[in-house]
C-alpha cells in the first residue's frame, strides 16, 4: 500500500493546511458555538420529557441496548413492507454513521491523542479510512437522492400529510411545514455530502504535485474522479486551491449548523428514534399498563400525565406513514390516523411544555382546539395493533390511545351505545345483558353433559367468552368445538355462571375500574376450580388472560383452540375421514395473530383438513382488522362509509374461485357474516369458523344432536 | 343556588323471571337494580347547569332501603355534590304519592331553587312522583320536559314539553318549580366503576321520615291511596309466524281465515 519511499506517518492529511491562525480560531469558535446550541437544544428536549411521569421503562438496560443495536444494524423494522425505502435509509444511515465516526476519530487523533504523541491517523489505517469514508459519502448521497425521487416523483400516498381528523381549512389542518422541513433536511444533507466530495476533489487537484497526496489518490475514488472532472473543466491547481478554501468553509459551517439544529428539527429522530427503540416494550399493546393504586385521576388527560417514554415517542415519529397506511380506522374514512395522533400530540407538547415555564391551565390534550385530540378520534380506534406492529421506531399508539380513553371514560364521555353495554357488563358480567345463569345454556343442546369445572376437576378449563356463549350463531360453533373435544376424548369443563366477560375489550375501551373487577372475579373463579390448562376459542379472552391477568395475580397456561387442535392432530387423536378440498382464505384475528403470534396453528389445521389455502394480500402480521376490536363492536360504525370488514371482503373476493372465508374468532364470524352481505358477496363464498370445518371433516353429525 | 334531583333505584327484570310468592311483585332473584333511566337525564340536566354556571349545588335524594344507596353513589360519581337517603321500613309499600310527600319534606328542608325529577320510573312507570311533589309544595310544574333554558337566579325558566304527535309546547314557568325530565333531553354521562368506587368514600346523609317531621300516619300503609294487589303476565295472544314460499304462505293464510271465519 505505502510506497517504501514514504514514511508511513507522512501519509496522512494535514489538517488546516495553509490556514491562518485567525481562520483556525474562527473555525473553533463556530465549532463550539454549534456544540453549545446542540447541547442547549438537547437540554430543552430532555427538560420537556422530564415533565412527564417517570416510569420503569429503563429497567434491563443491557438487553435493551443489545436489541437496539441489532435493530439498527439490521434495519429490520425499516425494511418491512417498504424494502426500497429501507435500503435507502440504510445507505443514509450507514453513510452518515461512518462519516460521523470518521470525523470523530479525526477529532480524537488531532485534538486529544496527537498532542500526547499517540497519533494513529496515518499510513495504512489512513488509506483504508479514506476509502471507507469515500464510499460512505457515496452511499449517503445515493440514499438521499432515492428519498428525493420518492418524495418528488413516486409520491406514495402514505407520505401525503392529509389528516383524516381535520377538515381542510381548520387552523391546524395544514402540515405543509413538515413538507418544507423534509425537503430542507434532504437538501442540507445532500449538499453537505456533495461539498464534501468537492472539497476532497479540489484539495487533490490543489496538491497534485505532492506525491504524498497524489500517489494515493485512488483511495478516494469518488473524490479523485471529481478532481479529474475539475481539471477537465480547465481548473488550474491554484484555482483548485481557492475552490478548496471556499468549499472548506462552506462545507464546515454547513455541517456544524446541521449539528446545531439537530435537537430542533426532524433530525433529532437520530436520537429519539434510537431511544424509543431502546425502550421498546414487546407487549405494549397486549398488556396495557395498570393504573397506580392511589391515583386520583385515571389515564392521560393532561400532556404532563404522559409517561416520559410516551413523550419521547411523540418526538420519535419520523412521519413514515406506515401506521397511517395500515390503520383500519383511517382506511374506513374515520377521523383517526395513528400518525396524525402522534404528530398532534407532538405539536401540543412542543407548544405547552417545551418552554421555560408551564401554564398549568393549558395542559389538557382533549378537546376541539388547536393541536388537541378530539374524542371521536380516540373512539375510532380498534386497538388492532397494526400501527404498533409496523412502526419502525417502536411507538406505542395503542397504550397511548387507551390511556387517553381512560380519561374520557372517567369524564363520562362516550357513545351512548357503549355506555349501555358497559352498564350491562357492570350489572350482569356480560355484554349481552343476559342473566348470568344463562351463560352455559348453549350446552343444553348437546347430547352429552359438559362438566361443571366449579364442581369437579378437569384437564382443560374452557373459558368460553361472551360471544361464544350468548350469540346464537356463535353458539352453534361453540357446540361444534365441544363435540370435537368430546370426540378427541379431551377432559374439559366450563365455569358456567361463574365466568364473566374476560375484560379484554373493556380494558381497551378504557374502563379500567370495570376491567379490574372482571379480572378479579374471573381470577377468583379460575382459582376456585381445579384444572391443568385453559383453552378458549376467543382470541380476546386469550390475550387478556395470558398477558394481563398476571398483573392481578392470575397465572395460567392458556391456549387458543387452534393450538389445541394442532396438538390433537399431531397426537393422532383427531383423524379426518375426509379431506375437504375447498379453496379457502384465512383471516388472522388481531388478538391471535399480531397480539399472540398464533399464525401457524390455524394454518396447520387447515392443511390437515385438506383445504386449499390462498392467502390474502394482507395476512399474518399484516392482517387487516375486522373492525370489532377496542370495544368498537359495541358502537355503531357511521353509515355511508366502507367498514373495515367490508374492505376485507373485497380483498378476499379478489381470490379467484374462493369458496370459504375462514375465521378463528367469534367476533370475526359476526363481523364478516354481516359484511359478506353488505359488501354484496352473499352466494359467492361463505364465512366459516374453523371449528365448523373441523366438525365437517370429522363428520360429527350436527343435525342429529342439535335436533335431539 | 341549589338543584334537588330526586332519583330512584329501579328494578331491571330478567327476560325469564318468576313472581314473588305473594304474587305482588317479581321475585328479587330475577331482578337487577339500577338508577332509573329517566333520572340519568334529570341528573345530567342538573350537572350541565352546574358546569355552565358558578355556585350551583346539586343534591341527589332518594327514598329507598340500603340497596338504593347504589343509585346515590352513581349520582355522586357523576358529579352530584351531596346525597340524601330517606328510609323507614314503614315505607315498604309506599305509593308514589307517599314518596312525593317524603320528597317534598326533603325539599322543604333543603330549600332548592329547582327540582328536576325524571318523567317516570323505568320499572313501575306511574309518572306521578314529581308531579305530586309539586302539588305538596305548592310549586308550579311542567312534565315531559325535553328542553330547558334557565339561568340561576332568574324568576322564570323556559321549558319545552313533548306532546303527542311530535308536537312541542314551549312555556315559561315561574321558579322555583318542579320539572320532570324526558329521555333524550341530553346525553347522560357514564359513571365509571372507579368513579363509583371513589364515591363510596363520600358521605350519604341518612334520614327517617321522622327526622323530616313526618308522622307515621303520613307515610305508613294507611297513607297510601293505592295498593298493589297482584302482578301477573296476561295470557299471550295468538300469534303465529308464517314461513315458506309466498305460495305456501298464502295457502296457510287462507287456511287460517277459513278456520277463524268458520267457513
Ligand atoms: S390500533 Fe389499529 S385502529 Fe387503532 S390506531 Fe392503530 S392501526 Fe388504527
Ligand atoms: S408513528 Fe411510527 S409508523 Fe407511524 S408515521 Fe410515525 S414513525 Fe411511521
Amino acid at each position: 500500500m505505502i510506497n517504501p519511499a514514504h514514511e508511513s506517518t507522512d501519509v496522512t492529511r494535514e489538517l488546516f493546511q495553509n490556514f491562518s491562525t485567525g481562520g483556525i480560531v474562527l473555525f473553533y469558535i463556530f465549532g463550539f458555538l454549534a456544540l453549545g446550541v446542540f447541547a442547549w437544544g438537547c437540554y430543552l428536549q430532555i427538560r420537556k420529557y422530564r415533565r412527564g411521569v417517570a416510569d420503569g421503562s429503563w429497567a434491563d438496560l443491557a438487553r435493551r441496548t443489545r436489541d437496539l443495536v441489532v435493530t439498527m444494524l439490521s434495519h429490520r423494522t425499516l425494511r418491512r413492507r417498504d424494502a426500497a425505502a429501507g435500503r435507502a435509509h440504510a445507505a443514509i444511515f450507514f453513510g452518515f454513521a461512518l462519516l460521523f465516526i470518521g470525523t470523530s476519530l479525526i477529532f480524537i487523533d488531532y485534538d486529544i491523542l496527537g498532542p500526547l504523541g499517540l497519533s494513529f491517523w496515518h499510513g495504512e489505517f489512513y488509506l483504508l479510512f479514506q476509502l471507507t469514508l469515500d464510499l460512505a459519502g457515496l452511499a449517503l448521497i445515493v440514499g438521499l437522492v432515492y428519498m428525493m425521487v420518492r418524495r418528488g416523483w413516486i409520491k406514495p400516498p402514505k407520505l401525503d400529510y392529509r389528516r383524516p381528523d381535520r377538515e381542510p381549512g381548520e387552523p391546524d389542518a395544514d402540515r405543509s411545514r413538515y413538507r418544507i422541513e423534509d425537503w430542507a433536511f434532504l437538501w442540507a444533507l445532500v449538499i453537505i455530502g456533495i461539498t464534501g466530495f468537492l472539497l476532497n476533489g479540489s484539495r487533490k487537484l490543489w496538491l497534485i504535485d505532492d506525491p504524498l497526496v497524489w500517489d494515493y489518490r485512488w483511495w478516494t475514488p469518488v473524490g479523485t474522479s471529481i478532481a479529474y472532472m475539475l481539471s477537465g473543466l480547465g481548473l488550474s491547481s491554484e484555482g483548485a486551491g481557492v475552490l478548496r478554501t471556499a468549499t472548506w468553509w462552506f462545507h464546515g459551517v454547513l455541517a456544524l449548523a446541521f449539528i446545531a439544529v439537530i435537537p430542533f428539527t426532524k433530525v433529532k429522530h437520530i436520537f429519539t428514534a434510537g431511544g424509543s427503540l431502546m425502550l421498546r416494550d414487546p407487549l405494549a399493546a397486549q398488556r396495557l399498563p395498570k393504573l397506580p393504586e392511589d391515583g386520583e385521576d385515571a389515564g392521560y388527560g393532561k400532556i404532563t400525565d404522559f409517561s416520559r417514554k410516551h413523550l419521547l415517542h411523540l418526538d420519535a415519529c419520523t412521519k413514515c406513514g406506515r401506521c397511517h397506511e395500515a390503520c383500519p380506522a383511517n382506511a374506513s374514512g374515520l377521523p383517526l390516523s395513528p400518525r396524525d395522533l402522534i404528530l398532534t400530540l407532538r405539536e401540543f407538547a412542543h407548544e405547552q411544555i417545551e418552554g421555560r415555564t408551564v401554564d398549568a391551565d393549558g395542559l389538557v390534550v382533549h378537546g376541539d382546539g388547536v393541536n388537541q385530540v378530539r374524542a371521536e378520534t380516540l373512539w375510532s380506534c380498534r386497538t388492532c395493533m397494526a400501527c404498533v406492529e409496523i412502526c419502525p421506531v417502536a411507538i406505542e399508539h395503542v397504550p397511548i390511545i387507551v390511556q387517553m380513553r381512560r380519561w374520557l371514560v372517567e369524564q363520562g364521555e362516550m357513545d351512548p351505545m357503549l355506555q349501555g353495554t358497559l352498564q350491562k357488563i357492570q350489572k350482569r358480567g356480560n355484554s349481552f345483558g343476559e342473566a348470568k345463569r344463562k351463560r352455559g345454556k348453549w350446552a343444553d343442546e348437546l347430547d352429552f353433559p359438559v362438566k361443571d369445572a366449579r364442581k369437579e376437576p378437569v384437564d382443560f378449563l374452557w373459558f368460553v367468552g361472551d360471544y361464544a356463549s350468548f350469540d346464537p350463531r356463535n353458539q352453534s360453533v361453540t357446540r361444534d368445538f365441544a363435540r370435537i373435544l368430546e370426540h378427541a376424548g379431551v377432559d374439559f369443563g366450563i365455569l358456567y355462571d361463574a365466568e364473566q366477560n374476560a375484560g379484554n375489550d373493556v380494558r381497551r375501551v378504557g374502563e379500567e375500574g370495570l376491567y379490574e373487577l372482571l379480572a378479579e372475579n374471573n381470577i377468583a373463579s379460575l382459582d376456585g376450580a381445579e384444572f391443568e390448562r385453559v383453552v378458549t376459542t376467543d382470541p380476546h379472552s386469550l390475550n387478556t388472560i395470558r398477558n394481563e391477568y398476571p398483573q392481578f395475580g392470575g397465572q395460567y397456561q392458556i391456549y387458543h383452540y387452534t393450538s389445541l387442535l394442532k396438538q390433537l392432530i399431531e397426537q393422532g387423536r383427531l383423524q379426518f375421514s375426509k379431506q375437504l378440498g375447498y379453496r379457502v382464505t384465512y383471516h388472522d384475528p388481531c388478538h391471535l395473530g399480531r397480539f399472540n403470534r398464533g399464525f401457524d396453528a390455524p394454518r396447520f389445521v387447515m392443511q390437515a383438513l385438506g383445504l386449499d389455502l390462498v392467502e390474502m394480500e394482507r395476512s399474518g402480521e399484516n392482517s387487516f382488522c375486522c373492525g370489532a376490536g377496542g370495544g368498537r363492536i359495541w358502537m355503531a360504525d357511521p353509515p355511508g362509509k366502507e367498514k373495515p370488514a367490508e374492505n376485507r371482503m373485497h380483498e378476499a373476493a379478489r381470490i379467484e374461485g374462493l369458496e370459504v372465508f375462514v375465521v378463528a374468532c367469534p367476533k370475526d364470524l359476526t363481523m364478516f357474516e354481516d359484511a359478506l352481505k353488505t359488501a354484496g358477496y352473499e352466494g359467492q363464498f361463505v364465512v366459516k369458523e374453523l371449528n365448523e370445518l373441523v366438525a365437517e371433516a370429522l363428520a360429527l353429525d350436527k343435525q342429529a344432536t342439535e335436533a335431539a | 343556588m341549589k338543584i334537588l334531583v330526586p332519583v330512584k333505584q329501579a328494578a331491571l327484570v330478567e327476560d325469564d323471571f318468576e313472581l314473588r310468592d305473594d304474587g305482588r311483585d317479581v321475585d328479587p332473584d330475577f331482578v337487577d337494580l339500577q338508577l332509573n333511566e329517566w333520572d340519568d337525564y334529570s341528573l345530567e340536566t342538573a350537572l350541565q347547569l352546574k358546569e355552565s354556571h358558578d355556585g350551583i349545588e346539586v343534591v341527589a335524594v332518594t327514598v329507598g332501603d340500603d340497596d338504593a344507596e347504589d343509585a346515590l353513589r352513581t349520582c355522586l360519581a357523576k358529579g352530584a355534590d351531596r346525597a340524601i337517603r330517606v328510609w323507614d321500613d314503614e315505607l315498604g309499600d309506599a305509593d308514589p304519592v307517599v314518596i312525593a310527600r317524603v320528597l317534598a319534606a326533603v325539599a322543604q328542608r333543603e330549600t332548592p331553587d329547582l327540582v328536576l325529577a325524571g318523567t317516570q320510573s323505568s320499572d313501575l312507570g306511574f309518572s306521578a312522583t314529581g308531579v305530586a311533589m309539586a302539588t305538596f309544595m305548592g310549586w308550579p310544574h311542567a312534565a315531559v320536559v325535553v328542553a330547558l333554558d334557565y339561568s340561576p337566579g332568574a324568576a322564570t325558566a323556559t321549558v319545552e314539553r313533548e306532546l303527542e304527535g311530535g308536537l312541542r309546547q314551549r312555556l315559561e314557568i315561574d321558579c322555583p318549580a318542579v320539572l320532570t325530565i324526558q329521555l333524550g333531553i341530553n346525553t347522560p354521562r357514564y359513571a365509571s366503576l372507579r368513579g363509583i368506587k371513589q364515591a363510596r368514600s363520600l358521605p350519604v346523609e341518612e334520614l327517617t321520615p321522622e327526622d323530616l317531621g313526618l308522622e307515621a300516619q303520613d307515610v305508613g300503609e294507611q297513607a297510601c291511596g293505592a295498593r298493589v294487589r297482584k302482578m301477573y303476565l296476561p295470557e299471550k295472544g295468538q300469534a303465529e309466524m308464517i314461513e315458506g314460499t309466498p305460495a305456501q304462505q298464502a295457502e296457510r293464510i287462507a287456511a287460517i281465515v277459513k278456520e277463524v271465519m268458520g267457513g
